[in-house]
């Protein structure tokens, strides 16, 4: 049983979602999408159990070896990105059923489940898969499911936000489609480890080297690097709470884990960042990213949009630590992932509290709500603490680990730039709590009563574990360490 | 013109031309203003690399992989006699090397000197096209539903309706309420915005 | 055979240029159904049946009989725009001089010897000869076995744009107590 924990975790929901359809019901469809998810969490934790204990998993798919069949592939790299993924999947479906009534019409209910059930699918097999081509149609599964649910928004640029961020996605998924059949013209191989072992390094290198951008530039534009992130504001902005919360939370940590496999897992660092100045290139748009989209999100008057900046301006964290192809750094790339998908998503839940309260996610309209809803914003101050990376918290953590790294790597710069930007990161977060705080309230918010305790309760959990995970590392920094050491000693 | 260049220019002129549609395509999505000429654009970008990987597969002097049946019913006659592999040689990791000395068994038989073209690149082309069906398809819908809320699908006039309703980042939610208001009213359940830019 | 070949690709640009310069949607819906069906003709030229079958069934049908009745809802016109073509320009030909420039190392068209056919070895067809007991369709033998994972993705990714329609289509504002709730204060205050 245990051998066939990898498949599970993708056929489970995989499963569920047309059985939802067919239960037609939202109850049903919302207990089952609530169990499923909550298994395949557990399964991933199983995982990451089993990968410290006996190391790499490898599953044939069918039987087949490859490079004639396709490979799972679970390290300690994929197996603590899915349990992330599934984590906040699971959590984020607890806290879901109240802000999906309110946003949601009720006969589209069963669908949602079955789509948000999808979008899991795809990103747990993009994590899970060690096949280049498999990566892309997971890649599609999410992505088709991402754009349905976007198009939930209340509002009719939410239709539009999911639209532009398809044609730009579809864009960039057949970049990467490039990308791979470049690559398997030089290889022959479509499994990733098979091609690392045979990509030639001398000969042919051009070939090698455009495959390798048309892979990086269609990774980018899913991870929503600055200056490709321009569908993210919108899809963020216009989707229905729990769609944000979900998809922050976890599709571009998936593409930043699918980038990390590239450089790391098939091109190899000495091609990328010697051959290439890869490393120069990321750090510049990152470092730019980061002050753009951090300057960018002070102005928002939509605390979603606001939040999404911040996002664009965190993937230019991940970007920076993985870009110095240290341990250090990599440890620091690696464990932003989850400590920002715990501090994001736990964010846009606060959002989502709201959002349902008070029909709105203007800041205008949140004024003086710290009287009457006490604890939703409580937890905005708490998440904002982490957001900026006080200590104590997991933002800290990461921000940290990436400091010394910097200053191991002797960029100064960088160091003192990455400082600078958390004060920029202070404003904005201090801008809704002193709205929430220092307001007069309006008549609705004097109306307005504190979030249920069935979306509070969650929505607590996840900030608590911005806490625990920013004073107790070993399942995040720990993991991502050993994780970074492994992509590091794999390569030659 | 040196002969290397031209003979590199003879072997490689066919994927020239695919990169050329690809980039026809490309540039039909990145100019469009018009919500279906953006799909049609996609279609040519994706249906032209569908075209770069089937072109890797060829084989000079090659045919397509399908095995004419009297070689194949041969080669299972000659593997019974042989008496390998039958069931369970394909457990978890078996590869080559008995499949390798069964290849060279069957050397000899009819039908081994037909050369292939590849099979792998059909066989993930497969795929994405029916991957490529699928965007299109949720695309499509999504500019159904475009056109019915804002009643025009060219892009500067979307951005134009929104611009008239207020700053980027102050999304108006009221937008919708209209159109249902008046649906409820019995008005048509056409959406309200001006029609005038359609046609 | 070559100078098919050749009118084939001819015709493919052709189409192409004219699908981007149409402004009559319905043309250029057309002209993409037979762009897809050039590429079907010269996939076949290329020894991949398989492929040319469904690209003539999906490319060029399916998908143009869903842009038809696309085109049947939302108007068929394109208009004209005042924004300057140059920036689109310039990144597409950036991006093919890449790509010509990465083709310089590859193998040349219809080589034996490039690495796709040498590896793995024994290559797809010998191993499914052994593997699928005659099977004649290797194709089929590597879609349903080898990348059956893939198809079944392939399959869910069907599923997912299935259910997606469904949801974007189906209009409900007033379903939503989000909106109608709105809706309703706003009714109230222009009574008041």
């Amino acid at each position: 049983m245990t051998e066939h924990l990898p498949i599970l975790l993708i056929v489970l929901p995989l499963v569920a979602a047309p059985l939802c359809v067919i239960l037609h019901q939202r109850t049903a469809a919302y207990t089952l999408a609530l169990l499923v998810s909550w298994i395949t969490f557990g399964i991933s934790i199983a995982l990451v159990a089993q990968v410290n204990q006996t190391g790499v998993i490898r599953y044939n798919l069918g039987g087949w070896a490859p490079p004639y069949g396709i490979e799972y592939l679970v390290d300690s790299l994929s197996s603590f990105v899915m349990m992330f993924v599934s984590g906040i999947g699971a959590i984020v479906l607890v806290y879901a059923p109240k802000s999906v009534d309110d946003e949601i019409a009720r006969s589209k209910h069963y669908l949602f489940y079955a789509t948000y059930l999808l979008c899991l699918t795809g990103l747990m097999g993009m994590c899970v898969t060690g096949d280049l081509f498999n990566v892309f149609v997971f890649l599609e599964i999410s992505s088709l499911s991402s754009y349905a649910l976007i198009s939930l928004g209340q509002t009719r640029r939410a239709p539009l936000a999911a639209f532009q961020y398809l044609i730009i996605g579809s864009i960039g998924a057949t970049f990467i489609l490039i990308g791979i059949g470049l690559l398997y013209q030089m290889t022959g191989t479509l499994n990733m480890a098979d091609i690392a072992a045979r990509v030639p390094q001398e000969n042919g290198p051009r070939t090698v080297l455009v495959a390798f951008s048309f892979l990086v530039i269609g990774l980018c534009v899913k991870m929503a690097v600055f200056p490709l992130h321009t569908w993210l504001p919108n899809a963020y902005t216009y989707a229905p709470s729990v769609v944000t919360c979900f998809i922050a939370a976890t599709a571009t940590k998936v593409s930043v884990y699918a980038f990390i496999r590239v450089i790391f897992g098939i091109i190899t660092p000495g091609f990328a960042f010697d051959y290439l100045p890869l490393d120069t290139e990321l750090t510049i748009l990152a470092l730019v990213g980061i002050f753009v989209a951090s300057t960018a999100a002070i102005y928002q008057a939509n605390v979603k949009r606001l939040l999404a900046y911040s996002s664009v301006a965190q993937i230019g964290y991940m970007i920076l630590g993985i870009s110095m192809s240290t341990p250090g750094g990599l440890t620091a790339g690696i464990v932003h992932m989850f400590n920002h998908a715990l501090i994001k998503g736990g964010l846009f839940m606060i959002v989502g509290c709201f959002a349902l309260r008070l029909g709105s996610v203007k800041l205008d309209d949140w004024k003086g709500a710290g009287k009457t809803m006490p604890w939703t914003s409580l937890g905005w101050a708490i998440g904002g603490l982490a957001l900026i990376g006080v200590p104590v918290t997991a933002g800290f953590i990461s921000k940290w680990l990436l400091l010394t790294a910097a200053m191991e790597k002797g960029m100064w710069p960088v160091a003192v730039l990455m400082l600078l930007s958390s004060l920029l990161a202070v404003v904005y977060v201090w801008r809704v709590v002193e709205t929430l705080y220092f307001s007069e309230p309006t008549a609705k918010v004097l109306k307005a009563k504190e979030a249920p305790l069935g979306m509070l309760i969650p929505t607590y959990v996840v900030l608590a574990g911005t806490f625990v995970f920013g004073v107790w590392t070993t399942y995040s920094a720990d993991l991502a360490a050993a994780a970074a050491a492994g992509l590091l000693g794999a390569t030659p | 013109m040196n002969s290397p260049a031209l003979e590199q220019a003879a072997g490689l002129y066919n994927y020239w031309i695919v990169i050329v549609l690809m980039m026809t395509g490309f540039y039909i999505v990145l100019a469009r203003r018009n919500l279906i000429k953006a799909v049609i654009g996609l279609n040519i970008f994706q249906t032209s690399v569908f075209l770069l990987y089937v072109t890797m597969g060829k084989v000079r002097g090659g045919t397509a992989p399908i095995i004419p049946p009297e070689v194949a019913e041969a080669q299972a006659k000659a593997m019974h006699e042989t008496g390998h592999s039958e069931h369970g040689t394909h457990a978890l990791g078996t590869v080559s090397e008995e499949i390798v000395g069964a290849h060279a068994a069957h050397a000899d038989l009819p039908g081994a000197d037909i050369i292939y073209s590849n099979p792998l690149p059909s066989v993930l082309m497969l795929t994405a096209i029916v991957v490529g069906i699928a965007t299109t398809a949720l695309a499509l819908a999504l500019v159904v539903r475009i056109r019915e809320d804002y009643g025009t699908i060219e892009e500067d006039r979307i951005l134009e309706i929104d611009r008239a309703d207020g700053l980027p980042d102050d999304d108006d939610e009221d937008q919708w309420i209209d159109a249902d208001t008046h649906s409820l009213a019995g008005s048509s359940p056409d959406t309200p915005t001006d029609s005038e830019s359609v046609n | 055979m070559n100078w098919v070949v050749f009118a084939i690709l001819a015709l493919l640009a052709l189409t192409a240029v004219t699908v981007a310069r149409l402004r009559q949607l319905w043309a250029a819906v057309m002209f993409t159904g037979i762009y897809s069906f050039l590429s079907a003709s010269w996939m076949m030229i290329l020894d991949a049946p398989d492929v040319a079958f469904t690209e003539a069934a999906v490319g060029a049908g399916i998908s143009t009989v869903l842009m038809l009745s696309t085109l049947a809802l939302t108007g068929e016109q394109e208009q004209p725009t005042k924004r300057s073509p140059i920036v689109p320009l310039l990144v597409v030909l950036v991006t093919g001089g890449a790509l010509i420039y990465g083709t310089l190392d590859m193998p040349h068209y219809g080589d034996p010897n490039a690495v796709v056919h040498q590896h793995p070895d024994p290559s797809f067809v010998e191993r499914s000869l052994d593997d699928m007991h005659g099977l004649p369709n290797v194709v089929t033998a590597l879609l349903a076995s080898y990348r059956g994972y893939d198809t079944l993705g392939e399959t869910t990714v069907v599923l997912t744009a299935g259910i997606a329609v469904l949801l974007i289509l189906r209009r409900d504002e007033m379903e939503r107590p989000a909106i109608a709730n709105r809706a309703k204060r706003r009714r109230r205050k222009a009574n008041a």
